[in-house]
Formats: C-alpha cells, sequence, structure tokens
C-alpha cells in the first residue's frame, strides 16, 4: 500500500480518546471559519443604509475578510509549526471577537473593512489552519471520519448562524447584533482549548526523515541542507513542498476546480428566481442543500474509511470533483422546481463529498508533518480562483443573460480538475510503488551489507582474541 | 381588437383560463410607453380625457386591471367583448363600483364586426377611487379597473432598532415608478400625527427625496424617538401612506447577552483546562502535557530511559 508519507510522525497517533473532543474543537473552529464571513450578508441593507454607499462597497466586507481567511494561511502555518495548534487557535478566536466588537462600534464603512475584513479574517485564519492541522496529529486509522466529521462543522453552523443572524438583527439591529457575534465567536477560544498538544518522543531511527516534536521544536531545523534565505525561509514554512509531486498535483487540481466550486452555490438561489420560483422555495432549495451537505461529510468520510478506498483516495477524490461538475453540467437540463430539488440534492451530496475529501487527500499526500505548510500554501494560491470564481461567473451571467452557459463553464472547470487529478493520481500512485520497492531494495542492500560488515568485524575480533591468547599462551 | 392609434400593445395570457375558453386580454394604450404611466389623450376625443381600454374575448373569466391615478381626472373605460357565442344583435352592459351597480349605468350595446363596445366615462376625485367593473346581464365575463393612487413598498413588520446617540435612517419606497408632488414625513403620537419639520429641527432630522423613494434620517436618537414614522406620498388627488416603526435601545441591551456568553466562555475553557491538569499526573510519558519545559524533560527522560535499558542489556551481554 503505498502511503510512505504518513509515517512519518515518528509516533502512533492515538487515533480516539481524547482525539474526539479535538474533533469537536475543530468541527466548531471550521464551523466558524466558512460560515461566519457568508452569514454576514443579512447585515448588509441595514449597513449599506447607515453609512449610504453602494451595494458593491458593503459586499467587500465579505470579500476581504474571505480573501484574508485565506491569504493568512502562510502566516497561521508558520505559527503553528513554531507553536502548535492550542496558542494559534486561541489567539484566532480573541481576533475575530475582539474585531466584532470593535465594528460593532464603528463610524465609518473603513472601521468595518478594517475590523471585519482583516483583523476577523487573519482571527478565522488562525482557527481555520491549526484545526485541520491537529486533526491529523490525532489521527492516522480514521483520519478520513474524523475529517469528514470536522468539516461537517461547515454546513451546520451555516444552517445555525443564518437564522441566528436574522434573530439578533430583528432585535438588536446592527450594532448590537456584531456585539452579540464577537461574544459568540470567542467560543473559538473554547475550541482551541480543547486541542490539547500532543507529545510524543521522537523513536530515533536513521531512515526517519520526519521531523522531530511535533510543537515545540523548529521544523527543519535539523535537516535543512540548503544555506542562507532558503534555510531561513524553510524554518518557518515549508517551501519544499513546491518540489513535492503530490503537492503540486494536488494544487493544480484544486486550482481549476476551485474556479467552478463556490459559484454554483452562490448563483442556486438567483437562478431559482430567475426560473420564477418564489423566494421561500428558493430558498429551501439551499436549506435542502446544506442539509444533504451535512450528512454527506460525514458519511463520506465513513466510506474513505474502508479499506476498499482508503488506499486509494485520490481516486475517490477526483472522481467527486468529476461527478460535483456533471451535476452542474446537468443542472439547466432539469425541468422547474422539482429538477432543481433533485439538482440541490446532487449537489449537496458532491459538495459534500468533495469538502470532506479536500484538506484528507492533502494530509494523505504530505503526511501529517509537513501538512500544517502545506495547508497554508495551498490556501493562498487558492485564493485567486475562490475569489474570481463568482464575479467571473456573474460576469458569464451578465453577458449571456442565462444561467446556463455559467453552470456549463463552472461544470466544465471542475470536470477538468477532476480528469487532471485522476490521471495524475494514477501516474503518482506507480511512480511512489516503484519509489516504495526501490527504497525496499536499498534497505535490504544496505542491511546485508551491514551484515557483511558486522561479520568481517567479528572475524577480526576472534583473530585479535586468538592471537592474544596464542601470545600469552 | 387593434386601435389605429396604437404601436404597441401587450397581450397577456393568465393561467387561469382552460384551454377551451381562452381569454385574451389586450389593453391598448393611447400613449404607448407601457401601462400605468401618463396618458396623453384620445385623439378621437375629449382632450381632458383618458382613456383605457380592455378586451373580453369569450365567457367566463374575470380580468382585473390596476391602474395608477395621481391627478383628478375624467377617465373613459371602454370594454370590448368578442367571441360572444350565438352573437346575438344586442347585449345589456352595466357598470358597477366596489360591487355596486352604478345606477343608471346600464345601457344597450348593439353588435359591431362581431365586437359589443361598452364604454362609460367617469370623473374620478379622491372618493370616486374604488373598483371599477364591467358586466353583462347575457354574459359571465367581467373587467374590473382598479383605480387607486399608487401603493408604497411594504416595508418590515419588524421595528428597525437602533441606539442612543445613534443615527437611523428609514426609507420609504413607491411599489412602481411614479412621482409624488413631494413626501411628507410624520411622527405618530397615540392618535395625532405631527409634521417632521427640518427647517425647524435640523441637527436632528434630514430628508432625502428621490423621485419615488425617500429617506428620513434621525440624529441624536433618544428614547423618546421610538414610536411610528408615518411617510406619506402627496399626490393631487389623494395621498398615500406608509410607516415604519423604529426602537431605539440603550446599549446595555445588548451587553447583557454579550457578557453572559463570555462568561460562558470563561467558564469553559477554565473547566477543560483544569480537566487537563487534574489528568496530567496519571499520564507522564505519553501525550498530555501542556508546558513546553515539563514535557520536554518527560521526553528527555523516556528516551534516556530507553537508551539507559539498552545500556544495560549491552553491558550485560558483554559481561561474561
Amino acid at each position: 500500500m503505498p502511503r510512505p508519507a504518513s509515517t512519518n510522525l515518528g509516533y502512533t497517533p492515538p487515533d480516539g480518546g481524547w482525539g474526539w473532543a479535538v474533533v469537536f474543537g475543530s468541527f466548531i473552529s471550521i464551523g466558524f471559519s466558512y460560515a461566519f464571513p457568508k452569514s454576514l450578508t443579512i447585515y448588509f441593507k441595514e449597513i449599506q443604509e447607515y453609512f449610504s454607499i453602494s451595494y458593491s462597497e458593503i459586499a467587500w466586507v465579505s470579500s476581504i475578510m474571505l480573501a484574508t481567511m485565506y491569504a493568512g494561511g502562510p502566516v497561521s502555518s508558520v505559527l503553528v509549526n513554531r507553536y502548535g495548534s492550542r496558542p494559534v487557535v486561541i489567539v484566532g478566536g480573541l481576533m475575530v471577537g475582539v474585531a466584532m466588537v470593535t465594528a460593532s462600534f464603528g463610524t465609518t464603512i473603513v472601521h468595518l473593512y478594517l475590523c471585519v475584513g482583516v483583523i476577523g479574517g487573519f482571527g478565522l485564519a488562525f482557527n481555520l489552519q491549526p484545526s485541520l492541522t491537529i486533526i491529523g496529529k490525532y489521527f492516522l486509522v480514521k483520519r478520513p471520519i474524523a475529517n469528514g466529521l470536522a468539516m461537517a462543522g461547515s454546513p451546520v453552523f451555516l444552517s445555525t448562524l443564518a437564522p441566528l443572524n436574522q434573530f439578533l438583527f430583528d432585535h438588536f439591529g446592527w450594532r448590537g447584533s456584531f456585539l452579540i457575534l464577537g461574544g459568540v465567536l470567542f467560543n473559538c477560544c473554547m475550541a482551541g482549548s480543547l486541542m490539547r498538544p500532543i507529545k510524543m518522543r521522537k523513536t530515533t531511527d536513521e531512515n526517519d526523515t520526519g521531523k522531530l516534536d511535533v510543537t515545540s521544536q523548529r521544523a527543519g531545523e535539523d535537516e535543512s541542507k540548503q544555506s542562507g534565505c532558503a534555510t531561513k525561509v524553510n524554518q518557518f514554512i515549508d517551501v519544499s513542498l513546491f518540489k513535492h509531486r503530490g503537492f503540486l498535483i494536488y494544487l493544480v487540481g484544486n486550482v481549476l476546480m476551485f474556479f467552478g466550486f463556490f459559484a454554483p452555490v452562490v448563483f442556486l438561489a438567483p437562478y431559482a428566481k430567475h426560473q420564477g420560483i418564489d423566494e421561500y422555495s428558493a430558498a429551501f432549495l439551499l436549506s435542502i442543500f446544506a442539509l444533504v451537505d451535512m450528512f454527506a461529510r460525514p458519511g463520506t468520510g465513513l466510506v474513505a474509511n474502508t479499506r476498499w478506498i482508503r488506499p486509494k483516495i485520490q481516486y475517490f477524490f477526483s472522481l467527486s470533483v468529476i461527478f460535483n461538475g456533471l451535476c452542474h453540467i446537468m443542472c439547466p437540463l432539469l425541468p422547474g422546481y422539482s429538477g432543481l430539488v433533485v439538482y440541490a440534492v446532487f449537489f449537496g451530496l458532491a459538495f459534500g463529498m468533495v469538502c470532506a475529501l479536500l484538506f484528507e487527500v492533502l494530509m494523505d499526500l504530505v503526511g501529517a508533518q509537513r501538512f500544517s505548510s502545506a495547508v497554508g500554501l495551498a490556501t493562498i494560491i487558492e485564493c485567486g480562483p475562490v475569489l474570481l470564481g463568482p464575479p467571473i461567473s456573474g460576469l458569464l451571467v451578465d453577458i449571456f443573460l442565462d444561467y446556463k452557459y455559467m453552470y456549463f463553464a463552472c461544470g466544465v472547470m471542475m470536470v477538468l480538475g477532476g480528469i487532471f487529478l485522476y490521471i495524475m493520481n494514477y501516474y503518482n500512485y506507480r511512480w511512489l510503488e516503484k519509489e516504495g520497492k526501490q527504497r525496499k531494495v536499498e534497505e535490504l542492500e544496505i542491511g546485508s551489507a551491514k551484515e557483511l560488515a558486522a561479520n568481517e568485524e567479528n572475524k577480526d575480533n576472534e583473530e585479535e582474541i586468538r592471537r592474544n591468547t596464542q601470545e600469552e599462551g | 381588437m387593434l386601435h389605429p392609434s396604437c404601436t404597441q400593445h401587450r397581450t397577456g395570457q393568465r393561467p387561469l383560463f382552460s384551454m377551451a375558453n381562452v381569454i385574451q386580454l389586450t389593453l391598448l394604450l393611447i400613449c404607448c410607453d407601457g401601462m400605468n404611466t401618463e396618458t396623453s389623450p384620445s385623439p378621437q376625443s375629449d382632450p381632458g380625457i383618458t382613456t383605457q381600454k380592455a378586451v373580453s374575448k369569450g365567457q367566463n373569466q374575470v380580468i382585473i386591471e390596476e391602474l395608477a391615478i395621481l391627478t383628478p381626472q375624467k377617465i373613459e373605460l371602454l370594454c370590448n367583448l368578442i367571441d360572444i357565442p350565438n352573437n346575438p344583435p344586442n347585449i345589456t352592459g352595466y357598470w358597477t363600483k366596489d360591487g355596486q351597480e352604478i345606477e343608471n349605468s346600464e345601457e344597450s350595446v348593439n353588435r359591431n364586426n362581431e365586437q359589443y363596445i361598452l364604454k362609460r366615462t367617469f370623473s374620478i376625485e379622491a372618493r370616486d377611487l374604488g373598483n371599477y367593473s364591467c358586466n353583462f346581464r347575457e354574459n359571465e365575463a367581467q373587467v374590473t379597473f382598479v383605480l387607486d393612487v399608487p401603493a408604497i413598498k411594504d416595508t418590515r413588520n419588524k421595528p428597525v432598532v437602533s441606539y442612543i446617540g445613534d443615527s437611523v435612517v428609514l426609507e420609504c419606497k413607491l411599489k412602481l415608478k411614479h412621482t409624488p408632488n413631494t413626501w411628507n414625513w410624520y411622527k405618530a403620537n397615540d392618535t395625532e400625527k405631527v409634521l417632521i419639520n427640518v427647517t425647524a429641527n435640523p441637527q436632528n432630522y434630514k430628508i432625502v427625496i428621490n423621485g419615488s423613494d425617500t429617506k428620513l434620517t434621525v440624529l441624536n436618537l433618544t428614547e423618546e424617538d421610538s414610536g411610528k414614522y408615518i411617510c406619506s406620498a402627496e399626490f393631487d388627488i389623494k395621498p398615500r401612506e406608509s410607516y415604519v416603526k423604529l426602537k431605539v435601545l440603550s446599549y446595555t441591551e445588548p451587553l447583557k447577552p454579550f457578557i453572559a456568553i463570555v462568561v460562558e466562555v470563561i467558564v469553559l475553557v477554565t473547566l477543560i483546562l483544569l480537566w487537563e491538569k487534574c489528568n496530567k499526573p496519571q499520564q507522564d510519558n505519553s501525550s498530555a502535557g501542556e508546558n513546553d519545559v515539563c514535557s520536554e524533560q518527560t521526553s528527555k527522560l523516556a528516551g534516556d530511559e530507553n537508551n539507559g535499558v539498552n545500556n544495560t542489556a549491552r553491558q550485560r551481554k558483554l559481561q561474561p
């Protein structure tokens, strides 16, 4: 089974016990990170009127928050590599809570950009990466389930935050709501306190090229062979990942995929309304989507954990991406409201599958040790397509005045990404197998060479002893 | 069905109709800007009268058309009935307002090339606004013209919330783009309403009027500013009113749940960390540990222990 990357931890992850509490903490952190920027849109109309600004100016708040959350990935990775998950999540929770409290007293829209957008975004970034990283440290055998459960936080929190935000808005207006939301976000600190650092002694092993103690020591300190600038950078974040074949495959495939990933979610309700469906039924479509998503994620985790899928989990991921793309291509062909309901169900399923596996496959490729840096680098590069995707799709809708071209485009991008991932991972698996075999051969050779050397040494020792006894005798 | 002076007509098919009896409603306007806009006088009739027409085809179905009336005017409502079975030489038509038959409105309509045209001129003042229907004794067809001032878009049922010392923007908007003469804002005090005078009170109120919508900004809010604010679109014929409710809170209101949640977080975090400390002594050589220093030492110890074991084993081996 070609899975060399995951055994570099240097210890056996507990795969249970306190790990499930950590999963719960990650569930909360991931839920807030993904759901919170989307749920803020409820306040936009009132804030827009209050500051007398246009819709695009207020929409910047969400965009800046999302952009900072993705761009803050590498910063987060550096901190996690150095200090571990727990302090970073607690600081992140404090940051985002304080950001919302400060924003509730804001007097201009720029205050909101800075507080909610920049500081809030960084706070959420400090929540997202460490939550994903620590799962890799606590789980190995049951890691896909753990990932699936943790990622389920996003739809659960979105379904909860949306009505909560509406309730707060009705009772407290936007300022009071921001204040209370700041308090709610402090619960990220509680999630962070659950993320007990895991300390295991390193098993001294000549072949082990893995990094040392996972939290306290600087990454790469012992083994950086380059000199100067590169060494310094590598101490903070592992840029040698860009030479890692699996990581590059993941990156290219994901960049392709993310162009068509979020736009269909954003446009589901407007598309329904465009078809003549009333607002409540359109909103209900989103609820169906979120509900299916909620169960699809842990379900996918369970399926991915089985012994038939786990070894070839990269194929499972690429097939999910292709399935997702096909859903979008089929969408414009489905007639009426019932067609859209069917689409929402399948889309929810596909979206959940892809999200549940998104970080699991990265862990599978680079291993839990380097995952922290990998996810930071991946998110900052994915930042581009994630942010450009919906506006470009919106442009397509505006140009053609029809949603179907946008759905075709999104579907095609995802199918392309999925096919790329599938083919490249096929080769990657073969190369990994070959490399695995080669290493075994080398190990055998080294082993037999050692034996020979040891035998020679023994013979020499015996000779010496005989000579000595002869001399004495 | 086509009026000679009109270059544009709109046909609408209502989903209520069965396939057998399809009623086609054609609303022809003299001025072809579309429905509900200013209509210019018909060249064939009195320059002071605007004409609204509706065509009803076949029998059975009821057609409703909404017309926005901004000024007192004389309006001619015309119903054109076609495709009547049997095609009698004449039929009897009459008008009703709000369901009540208008006195002396009944008249005999002669057939004219398979069409039956019933028309009547109404002089519309404020009290005359309502639902006017043309009906026929021999036929179920009915066309209703709803004559009313333009409506204001529904505002939220729930009050707008703001805080003492802060400011708030209240908005009223017409459903369609008509321009009233002006907008007025009133504050409702139990039974009466008080006009909001911006010139008299410029540091507390600001009114912005933009054609079909208006915004009232209330500054330096106090608790007394809570209540109902009425926006009134002033048309020549009659004003149209709607209201927005405002609720002014003090900052202590959201502060209470905020503090409650923060306390909950602190309690939970403390409990979790205490639980960890309590379990720590039982897990010396394994995962738990908060302090870098503590656990580095434990891991060193563990490492030394292992090496120690190996060393002693080796020593035991070599010694004979």
